[in-house]
């Protein structure tokens, strides 16, 4: 069976810290709550979900003719055009392209598919300086940790602890705590990096078939102020990201920040299409499993998301487990569909990791569905034998009972006094019973419905 | 095979059935000054109204201190940019004054054509930014900037919309992350 931890194994770590953990449920619905006022403010925001998620699905049937109408577009427009059928093609490609460039330093824009490829140790490996430049990123990898989540890579971290990593790794004075200083301190930090950087490296938000366009969204704008000044530009794109038309664009412009964190558009929306003369341009096309995932009908839609992030801020178990428990690149309800298709054992928990509410799937922008695909994801594992053995016997014993009318009654009977009698200790015994772990049992009732209903029958004939 | 081909092979044999590509309607909504001024105000930027472009000088010169070093096509500057502008020069600058090709009402944003930055890292390595448009060039939602761009988004452009922010430490919104700590529209 799986023998890396459990999503509720790695969980327990972030609850120990009960007053962050109440912090971090709070920040995050605190942004959903954005992401409402946004919505409402937008008559037509319900059609543009329609439209975003139907755009989708006709490019997904027809990626193939996308990506080569994207390559022919690209390459007249004086782009460069690479192909990566896995992570480790990818960062070969990158790496060549920065020893071709005869370069040892690049800066790095946010890019949750080059975390998914792990290019950053790879590129260290190989002598290269790689320096993330968007803030929240730039304080994760001093800290040498992943982003916890796909907008807010830092949300897990509280300002003391910016201000410790930052007097550590940046000279910030000891103690400081001011957002403002901190985020001076890394604007002049970075600076310097920007104007050395010969390569700079982005992820893409979306790229447009009819023009060859990769289009970048940020705030901070570090992906510009990179790319503007760098020899070279190196865009690495997952193949799922591509849209047909330009106009196009003016749809999911509209759902991504709102759904995101309530603005009405990220500071800069930017639009690269060919490279300023004299310098390079590159696209990185990456498939790393994502074909596999377009030939599964029931999870097909999961390659629709805009990495969003809606689907975290208002999942009640992302909320309070934080995103490094769930250890894959994408967390929350979303990473919990795409991350069996990349290894069913090693992520086996993940898809248990919701109640199932189905609230992911009220906010996400392009209707993906995502807690029936949870749902089916727990049954092809269940098929598949690699359900963990305590809910496999547990489901067992309790379809068995619930088969048996007789059976029921009596278990019924014996869990209503067993109830009653049992000591606290013992019903409350974290090996026997986890649903009981910071919850109280409901008293026992001292009839079972059958005989209620009875009872209730027999006074109203009378 | 090469990748490439792997890779669109492996696509066409996973793709299912074509699906129509929905036509995307034009959506409405309110073009006016008005409205555009409170929701770029709504994420840190500034609205200033000239009534004629020849004040942009005198604006320009009462607004922002006088030994600022100032690049700009619209003005006469203190600093001479174009694309092959060195990036130690481009990093002394303390405002770029450039000029927006339209905004958008429903953002606050200004779209930003290559032709119209000098260089493309003036935009963001300018300290402060001022964008200068025409309020005839304001347009509802966009879709209708979409449609102003009618396929040909140039070799490079942006949507800019306020100063550089970031809410990395706490989210605690703070202004001035990498590019300009400032962003004032002025419409005339
Ligand atoms: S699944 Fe939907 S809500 Fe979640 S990140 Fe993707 S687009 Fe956003």
């Amino acid at each position: 069976m799986s023998q890396s931890p459990t999503h509720a194994q790695r969980s327990d770590v972030f609850l120990l810290d009960a007053e962050r953990t109440t912090w971090h449920d709070e920040t995050l619905w605190f942004v959903r709550q954005k992401r409402d006022k946004a919505v409402y403010a937008t008559p037509e925001f319900q059609e543009l979900r329609q439209l975003a998620s139907d755009i989708k699905d006709h490019t997904l049937s027809q990626l193939a003719e996308y990506l080569e109408q994207f390559e022919a577009a690209a390459l007249a427009n004086g782009v460069r055009v690479h192909w990566a059928a896995d992570a480790d093609e990818h960062n070969a490609i990158v790496l060549g392209i920065v020893r071709a460039a005869g370069a040892s330093r690049v800066v790095k824009s946010k890019s949750m598919l080059t975390e998914e490829c792990h290019l950053n140790p790879h590129l260290l490996a190989n002598g290269v300086e790689v320096i993330d430049s968007d803030l929240g990123e730039r304080i994760i990898q001093l800290r040498g940790e992943a982003p916890s989540h796909v907008v807010l890579p830092a949300i897990h971290l509280k300002k003391e602890d910016v201000g410790e990593t930052f007097w550590q790794h940046l000279g910030t004075e000891k103690g400081l705590t001011d957002p403002q200083q901190l985020t001076e301190a890394a604007r002049q930090h970075l600076r310097e990096k920007f104007l050395a950087a010969e390569v700079a490296i982005s992820g893409v938000n979306f790229a447009v078939a009819e023009t060859g366009s990769v289009v970048v969204c940020t705030n901070e704008g570090n992906a510009d102020l990179a790319i503007g000044l760098a020899r070279v530009h190196i865009a690495c794109m997952g193949m799922e990201k591509l849209l047909p038309r330009l106009s196009d664009l003016a749809v999911f412009t509209r759902l991504l920040t709102r759904s995101a964190t309530g603005q009405p558009i990220t500071t800069y929306t930017s639009h690269f299409t060919r490279p300023a003369p004299g310098k390079e341009m590159h696209v990185v096309i990456v498939n790393n499993g994502r074909s596999q995932q377009l030939g599964r009908p029931d999870f097909r839609a999961s390659l629709k998301c805009i990495r969003c992030g809606a689907c975290m801020n208002t999942c009640p178990v992302y909320r309070r487990s934080g995103g490094h428990s769930y250890d894959f690149t994408i967390p929350g309800p979303i990473g919990a569909i795409l991350s069996p298709n990349i290894d069913m054992r090693q992520h086996v928990s993940l898809p248990f990791a919701s109640t199932l509410c189905g609230s992911c799937t009220d906010v996400c922008p392009v209707k993906i569905d995502i807690h029936t695909q949870l749902y089916k994801w727990r049954q092809v594992l269940g098929a598949e034998g690699m359900l963990p053995a305590s809910k496999k016997y547990s489901m067992k014993l309790l379809s068995r009972v619930l088969a048996r009318p007789g059976l029921f009654k009596a278990g019924g009977v014996a869990a209503r006094l067993g109830l009653r009698l049992v000591p606290h200790a013992l019903s409350h015994a974290p090996g026997y019973n986890p649903w009981a772990i910071a919850r109280e049992l409901p008293a026992p009732p001292k009839q079972s419905f059958r005989e209620w209903y009875a009872h209730q029958s027999s006074v109203s004939a009378k | 095979m090469s990748t490439r081909a792997r890779m669109l092979a492996a696509v066409r044999a996973s793709q299912p059935a074509a699906l129509p590509l929905p036509a995307v309607p034009l959506f409405e909504g309110e073009a006016s000054v008005g409205k555009f001024t409170t929701v770029l105000e709504s994420i840190g930027g500034q609205v200033v109204s000239l009534s004629h472009l020849n004040q942009l000088a005198a604006t320009v010169a009462l607004r922002y201190p006088s030994e600022y070093r100032v690049a700009s096509a619209l003005l006469r500057t203190t600093v001479a940019v174009n694309a092959a502008t060195a990036a130690t020069i481009l990093e002394s600058i303390d405002l770029a004054v450039l000029r927006g090709a339209f905004g958008v009402a429903e953002n606050g944003s200004v779209w930003l054509p290559e032709a119209a930055m000098l260089h493309r890292a003036l935009p963001t390595i300018a300290q402060h930014l001022v964008l200068v448009l025409d309020r005839r060039d304001l347009v509802a939602t966009m879709h209708h900037a979409y449609g102003r761009l009618a396929s040909q988004p140039g070799g490079y452009g942006i949507f800019l919309a306020g100063p550089s922010k970031t809410a990395d430490i706490e989210q605690s919104l703070v202004i001035g992350a990498h590019g300009a700590r400032s962003l004032t529209v002025l419409l005339c």
